[in-house]
């Protein structure tokens, strides 16, 4: 009977494991090498240095900071969750001090243990090696004097490697602090990595994933962590492990290329969008089956320089909004492009739709007459990517219609935004540029990009050179505060303050798309907004 | 019997090249249909080159077309099915009249290649004639530097060039163009292929500077300037016409290699180059916009070289004569035309 009883529970149990394992809606294969293609290398594979959509998903699994973005797609994938760290940050002293704790017992693939002093080195390293993401730490408390190496550590950083404590103390207080926390940039890693570029030499990692090669110019490879299995895999139930053993990723500078590969099962997934001449066609044979169109946060538009004849105008400005179509620029984009007309995109905390312009060439002109700006030769810029440097010709065209005499400047993408954003440039009339969101908060679009103090003489990304004194402090004071529903209608009512200045023309938010092949489960790719592509989703079916 | 000048002669031997002709009135033909594009703009298709038509839509027997549908296709050839317009249908995203643009975009390219071509060749002359005619330092020094050049492989050299003047423009002194003039692609390839003619100039006038007739001017108290550009230039003005004629060819083709990698002929303006560029992305389901400028490209410069081989043929028929007894299919001279 005993034994009878034992073979019934054990048979139970089994039963049970299975129903618990197909509740998880989940019935493919674990295992296996998933392949993928990039269509040009990341920026780097350095997660201190990386500041590129790509670089992000490629590292995403790999690197963790103390918290980190939710494994999910849409609304849900905006939330942030504790990575390395116990759980969010206690936020004391005003907003102006961060606590939080690390998690016990994690180690780095390479065995060593993970210290909360490595926090602090992490963050100096960035400073050292001068990262893009180091602006978005200088409110920490003597960040700026160690990047300027007039100290030898960042006093606003305290660690306690025997009870795991973090304190951060910021200089003034911070509402997008968190969200800071959870970027790439601060990612742990071990005590004495260098301070320079690891892209070929990848240092240890925290994920469920490790990068075991890195060849620029060709593509890299990962493997499971072995440490994942041991130690930070159950300490971090937010993690996922991720379902296949190894994932090659190597590069086809083709995307037509990429495309036809997948197409015959060669690749398993494109990490680069479907070409726009292919796009559609791939999109009505394959969509819901191998295909899917992800909506990440951002916005597409053209800039005004506010500060010049004849866009120091607001009537001008507002003429220009009236005058671009933005279903023109649905077909430019091949229809990948949603039509927006305002400053925060959809799917952006604060984001409530309006359109103060409503195509009306009649008006514009009208406008634009009644205006009767005396410099009418401008000079437009865009970038050679294609199609943004249709969408630039056609804001040209748009300008000559209305009745300037435009000139049209198209350069390099490699150089386009550095040209743009430096003040000794001439000529930045008006032109095309766009903006991804760092973190899914509404401060990311306002304060980069419209406030008066982030005009910069070299990489400027303040374009339109706003620089309106009430609605800079608007903007401060909202980024202090806590991100909840009465700062999200704040930002709303920001949203069209400025829209009634129309610094920009916002014509649209691109989408990219998920494209494998007939072996992996569609439906279990997850496309975080931030992060891109989930890489510990990817299942066989 | 009565005395023929030289060019009568070959006036005779090149009407009797009825391919060479042939050639030689299709690249007219291709020059006149180029000239005719405002013609076509402002009374056909009632458009500009640059005008988008994004939203718009032509009336097709009786049916409404979008220009550029939903999902960014462009609208195919019309022929006349539209009065005209659109003839060979938009030129992509932006719903450009493709006719108008092949038409202003041709004018773009022929000009490109006419004015480097008469660039590279006034430069290659000045230059051949000096170091040939001098020779010691004056050869070493001219023929060094464009040994230097020629050591760079041509359309690397261009792209090169074309990156980082596009980007930053020219500013030599007087001479300032900015990134998106079109004397910038011109400059470029002036300045490429004229190592290309003058070495073998120089060669000529090396050969020819010996002759009788210039020992005789100078016999007489010819200066140097006088023996160059008066007895030596006359006697090779036959070589330079049969240089440039097939330089414009070649430049012609250098400049669709450079517009088409983004570095030659800045957009709005277009040239054939640019186009197949352009319609390169929608290669899979507009074919015809890469097909059609790039027949127009291999036309013109099948044209031009057929031409050019016809008149070097008539010009100095004994070049025929040699490279055939090359072949081994030589006819005893003096029986050649």
């Amino acid at each position: 009977m005993r034994k009878l009883h034992a073979a019934l529970a054990v048979a139970l149990l089994t039963m049970v494991a299975i129903g618990v394992s197909s509740c998880g809606g989940s019935s493919g294969k674990e295992g296996g090498t998933l392949t993928g293609s990039y269509a040009s290398f990341p920026d780097y594979l350095d997660p201190a240095l990386s500041y590129t959509a790509e670089g992000w998903t490629a590292m995403y699994n790999t690197y963790l900071p103390l918290l980190t973005y939710k494994h999910a797609d849409g609304e849900e994938g905006a939330e942030v969750v504790p990575a390395l760290a116990e759980s969010l940050p206690e936020i004391g002293n005003g907003g102006k001090t961060y606590e939080l704790t690390l998690r016990q017992g994690l180690k780095y693939s390479d065995g060593t243990p993970v210290k909360a002093s490595d926090f602090a080195s992490s963050v100096e390293r960035m400073f050292k090696l001068n990262s893009p993401g180091s602006p978005f730490y200088t409110g920490i408390v003597g960040a700026e004097e160690f990047a300027a190496g007039k100290a030898d550590s960042i006093a606003g950083i305290e660690t306690d490697d025997k009870t795991g404590e973090i304190t951060i103390d910021l200089t003034s207080p911070s509402g997008t602090f968190t969200n800071e926390l959870a970027m790439l940039f601060v990612a742990l890693l071990p005590p004495g990595t260098p301070a320079k570029n690891l892209t070929t030499e990848p240092p240890p990692a925290t994920g469920p994933y490790e990068i075991v090669s890195s060849e620029p110019g060709r593509g890299w490879s990962y493997e499971r962590n072995p440490q994942w299995a041991k130690a930070n895999g159950d300490a971090i139930p937010e993690v996922p492990a991720g379902h296949v053993d190894k994932i090659e990723i190597s590069l086809v500078r083709n995307s037509a290329t990429q495309v036809n590969e997948i197409e015959r099962d060669k690749t398993n997934w494109m990490q680069t969008i479907v070409p726009a001449d292919l796009y559609n066609k791939v999109k009505d044979k394959y969509e819901g089956t191998q295909f899917r169109v992800e909506r990440p946060i951002n916005l597409y538009y053209f800039f005004m320089n506010t500060t010049q004849p004849p866009f120091d105008d607001v009537k001008v400005r507002q003429a220009v909004n009236y005058a671009v179509d933005t279903a023109a620029l649905e077909r430019i984009y091949s229809g990948a492009l949603t039509a927006a007309h305002q400053i925060l995109p959809e799917g952006m905390p604060g984001h409530e739709a309006f359109n103060l312009y409503p195509h009306d060439m009649a008006k514009a002109k009208a406008l634009f007459k009644e205006a009767n700006p005396s410099d009418r030769e401008i000079t437009v810029w865009t970038d050679n990517e294609s199609p943004n440097d249709e969408a630039g010709a056609y804001f040209d065209d748009v300008l000559d219609k209305l009745g300037f005499d435009s000139t049209l400047k198209t350069l390099s993408a490699d150089v386009y935004f550095t040209t743009i954003g430096n003040a000794t440039t001439p000529d930045v009339d008006a032109g095309w540029t766009n903006w991804y969101q760092d973190y899914p908060h509404p401060n990311d679009f306002f304060q980069p990009l419209l406030a008066g103090e982030s005009i910069l003489p070299t990489n400027n990304t303040n374009v339109a050179e706003t620089d309106v004194p009430e609605l800079n402090e608007k903007i401060t004071k909202l980024g202090e505060e806590q991100l909840g529903p009465e700062q999200e209608k704040e930002y709303a009512a920001l949203d069209r303050e400025y829209m009634e200045l129309a610094p920009w023309v916002p014509y649209g938010t691109n989408t990219v798309s998920t494209f494998v092949d007939s072996e992996i489960e569609l439906d279990e790719v997850i496309f975080n907004p931030t992060m891109g592509q989930d890489l510990t989703s990817f299942q066989f079916k | 019997m009565e005395g023929r000048s030289p060019w009568y002669l070959a006036y005779r031997r090149l009407r009797r090249n009825r391919v060479a002709l042939a050639f030689g009135g299709l690249f007219v033909a291709i020059v006149v249909f180029c000239l005719a594009a405002p013609l076509w703009a402002n009374e056909v298709a009632e458009t500009t080159p640059n005008a988008t038509h994004t939203t718009e839509r032509v009336e097709v027997d009786g049916e409404a077309r979008e220009v550029v549908n939903r999902e960014g296709k462009p609208l195919g050839p019309l022929w006349f099915g539209a009065g005209g317009k659109f003839f060979l249908g938009a030129d992509g995203r932006l719903g450009r009249d493709e006719m108008v643009r092949l038409m202003y975009g041709g004018r773009i390219s022929l000009f490109v290649g006419i004015v480097s071509t008469l660039i590279a060749t006034l430069l290659a002359t000045v230059l051949g004639l000096i170091a040939g005619y001098y020779r010691g330092w004056a050869d070493t020094v001219i023929s060094r530097v464009m040994d230097v050049i020629w050591a760079f492989p041509v359309t690397l050299l261009a792209i090169a060039l074309g990156l980082s003047l596009a980007l930053g423009g020219l500013d030599l002194g007087p001479l300032q163009l900015s990134g998106n003039s079109l004397w910038v692609p011109i400059l470029i390839i002036a300045f490429v292929y004229t190592p290309y003619m003058a070495r073998p100039i120089r060669g000529e006038v090396l050969s020819l500077r010996e002759k009788e007739f210039v020992e005789a001017a100078v016999s007489q108290g010819a200066g140097p300037l006088r023996v160059m550009f008066g007895e030596l230039l006359p006697n090779m003005v036959s070589t330079l016409i049969v240089f440039f004629t097939l330089g414009v060819g070649q430049n012609m083709l250098l400049e669709s290699t450079l517009s088409f990698l983004g570095v030659g002929v800045q957009p709005p303006n277009t040239s054939w180059g640019s186009m197949i560029g352009d319609g390169f992305e929608l290669i899979s389901t507009a074919p015809l916009l890469t097909v059609i400028p790039g027949t127009m490209i291999l036309l013109t410069v099948l044209a031009i070289n057929v031409f050019g081989d016809g008149l070097r043929d008539a010009l100095d028929p004994k070049s025929k004569v040699r490279l055939e007894a090359h072949a081994g299919i030589a006819e005893p001279e003096g029986t050649a035309v």
